[in-house]
């Protein structure tokens, strides 16, 4: 007990006056606005499809990118409550990209079922996991370095979730980008790999963020 | 210590803001209330102890991260119940919870062995058959007094691979003098 007490001593005299982390939604909502920004300004780089405007008239490929903005915005949302030891007594909000998930995947199943006679496949086929993933990093990083300023007691799924934050940023700027119709190849080489981002989060989430 | 009506939330408020007298007081009822929760799950007292100061420290480090407008015993819980489980998953991840040392083998001998004392001179011939490293750590150990984070430096090794070579080291003796 008198180690408790000195320590208690000592933490309290080093007790400095501490800004409050912000609300969770207030720093999702910071990281959306850093994401919007860099989507538009790659957008703008890299170009849009074509096809776009006549592609958002289809109801599914609309779906899928409606989808994908939830599921960035479910995602972000859900890191940034898992920064905080106590989830900010929020857990519902840690799970909500589960239910997005399950609705993204249903999208994807209804698209493929009309997909109806199938588009042709793509010549290419890594290469568009490889350019996700490239243009992931940027998002991948500033959010585990903010993460990091917190105090996670949940760094696995925290990292799964921030990296899965990133890569659905990276796959609505693909899918805003490239002349693709094929289901088949976004889902094998767009989607299906942001599992792999997820358990690398897993993974990375143990070394980055815990503290 | 923080008097009936005092409200956790707001002496948390206070510390946020600076007030060292409203912040030793929510770390000294913070301990009060998690001494009961780590008391069930650890046994050795003294481990409570440990735990607890480590748990202090994580609340000082995280305190940002409250803001005191919601409850603050479910966010002192939620890293106490993290630094609980980092704490059991160390200890039950530790190959030498088990280890037997050197005294223990000594009392759990038979009689007919112990009628002697068993000291270390006593059995420094079994020893020096050992393998030479394993030896060499016993002798560091139990006959020039070294700790085994010492001895590790001493020999270029890891403090845990010296705790495993004298683990096996106290097994095989063991063997040795059962017979």
């Amino acid at each position: 007990m008198g180690n408790i007490e000195e320590l208690v001593d000592s933490l309290a005299a080093d007790a400095k006056p501490v800004k409050p982390a912000p609300h969770p939604v207030a720093l999702s909502l910071g990281w959306a606005a850093a994401a919007a920004v860099y989507l538009g300004l790659s957008l703008w780089l890299s170009g849009l499809r074509p096809d776009l405007a006549e592609k958002l008239q289809e109801p599914w490929f609309a779906a899928e990118m409606v989808s994908l903005v939830f599921l960035f915005a479910a995602t972000a949302l859900s890191a940034a409550v898992l920064a905080f030891p106590d989830l900010h007594q929020m857990r519902k909000a840690a799970w909500a990209p589960a239910g997005l998930f399950a609705a993204f995947l249903g999208i994807l199943f209804i698209a493929w079922r009309a997909d109806v006679p199938p588009a042709p496949l793509p010549v290419h086929s890594f290469e568009c996991t490889a350019s996700i993933t490239l243009f992931a990093l940027l998002p991948a990083a500033w959010t585990f370095f903010s993460m990091r300023r917190f105090a996670s007691t949940h760094y696995r799924w925290a990292g799964s979730v921030a990296l899965l934050s990133a890569f659905s940023v990276g796959a609505l700027w693909l899918r805003l980008h490239e002349l693709n119709d094929s289901v088949v190849h976004v889902v094998l080489w767009h989607y299906v790999p942001m599992l792999g981002a997820g358990l690398v989060g897993w993974w990375l989430g143990k070394r980055v963020l815990r503290w | 210590m923080a008097e009936q009506g005092d409200n956790l939330e707001a002496l948390m408020g206070q510390a946020l803001a600076g007030d060292k007298h409203a912040y030793a007081d929510l770390l000294r009822e913070t301990s009060r209330f998690l001494r009961p929760f780590l008391t069930k799950h650890l046994s050795a007292g003294s481990e409570v102890d440990d735990l607890l100061q480590e748990i202090l420290i994580s609340i000082h480090k995280a305190r940002h991260t409250y803001d005191g407008k919601r409850p603050y015993k479910p966010w002192a819980y939620a890293i106490a119940k993290f630094r609980l489980q980092d704490h059991l998953r160390t200890h039950y991840a530790d190959p030498l919870r088990q280890t037997v040392e050197l005294s223990e083998v000594e009392n759990n001998l038979p009689e007919a062995v112990t009628e002697s004392d068993l000291t270390y001179e006593s059995i420094s011939g079994e020893i020096e058959k050992l393998p030479p490293k394993q030896a060499a750590i016993l002798r560091m150990l139990h006959q020039e007094g070294y700790t085994a984070k010492e001895a590790a430096e001493r020999l270029g090794m890891k403090e845990s691979a010296v705790k495993v070579a004298a683990h096996r080291a106290y097994k095989i003796l063991r063997k040795i003098l059962e017979r």
